[in-house]
């Protein structure tokens, strides 16, 4: 038999007659290039069936609903607490105590800040058309 | 599922939906992009099912599903888009500092780039045949072409993807 070529990928796959698989397994028997290809091919077989299975986004199948967006701005309390906080730091009103600083709200921090940042380039972007010669 | 029966949209949703995802991932190499074409797939399904007569149910939904993206990647020839790098990696939920999860990671990577660069024919043969798990006569007839060029472009596309990640 000639190099069988195509045929070492059916073999791995169990796409071969009796007869085939036979006729490939004594061309291997004596075929050291043969059997470094067929090495190889089960490497990339492998590999490729090593990858891992994937979730569909939300929403793609029936029944799943589509992630809600998160929500940036915090309530309207929300502000006036934090804007109470930072007139009376501004004030000198709050004093260190003997327990130490009260442990910061890093939740609260990042999302006042965050919810700035998506709010400012808005509020540039109406200015810069009102403004507009 | 039975060759006899005729199932509901829903049902083929819930079954299958999933693997035409991942296909369609394997396939493009970006999430959005799986999901236009996992959409589309699922659409012609929708459509199809009105006059679809009871076979081989599986052979002619990887049919609409290979030329769904044999469609798109037509599509895209004419309209060429740069896609965004897809930095989703939540899958595996990899943790900081998980240095096995983080080697499997980037051994995903390379796989899936060294699918990408397969031809398209060789790419759809190889996905459908290691991720989708389908035979070679069911290759060849969602594909329309004969087993003996199926075998022929498994093998040289596992040819091409092993010098690639050597």
């Amino acid at each position: 038999m000639t190099h069988p070529g195509d045929l070492l990928s059916a073999l791995l796959d169990g796409e071969l007659t009796p007869e085939e698989i036979g006729a490939v397994s004594e061309h291997l028997d004596m075929c050291a290039a043969c059997r470094a290809e067929l090495e190889a091919t089960a490497a990339a077989r492998t590999a490729l069936r090593s990858l891992p299975v994937l979730d569909p986004p939300p929403g793609l199948l029936p029944g799943t609903a589509p992630v809600p967006r998160r929500r940036m701005l915090r309530p309207v309390w929300g502000w006036v607490a934090a804007g109470a906080a930072a007139l009376a730091l501004s004030m000198g009103l709050v004093l260190g105590t003997a327990a130490g600083p009260a442990p910061m709200n890093l939740d609260g921090f990042s999302e006042q800040h965050t919810a700035r940042i998506l709010v400012q380039p808005g509020v540039q972007a109406v200015r810069a058309v009102v403004e507009a010669p | 599922m039975t060759d006899e029966a005729v199932p509901s949209w829903e049902e083929v949703a819930h079954r299958y939906g999933r693997t035409i995802y991942n296909f369609a991932y394997r396939l493009t190499g970006h999430r959005d992009d799986a999901l236009d074409l996992s959409q589309e797939v699922l659409l012609r399904v929708r459509k199809g099912l009105r006059s679809y007569q009871p076979g081989s149910f599986e052979g002619w939904l990887w049919r609409i599903t290979r030329n769904a993206f044999i469609d798109e990647t037509r599509r895209r020839k004419r309209r060429p888009t740069v896609p965004l790098p897809d930095d989703d990696r939540s899958p595996l939920g990899v943790a900081p500092g998980a240095d096995e999860a983080l080697a499997a990671m980037r051994l995903d990577d390379d796989i899936q780039a060294a699918l990408l660069a397969l031809p398209i024919e060789f790419r759809e043969a190889v996905v459908l045949c290691d991720v989708v798990g389908l035979t070679y006569d069911e290759i060849a007839a969602a594909a329309g072409v004969p087993v003996g060029t199926v075998r022929s472009r498994i093998h040289r596309g596992r040819s091409m993807m092993r010098a690639r990640l050597s």
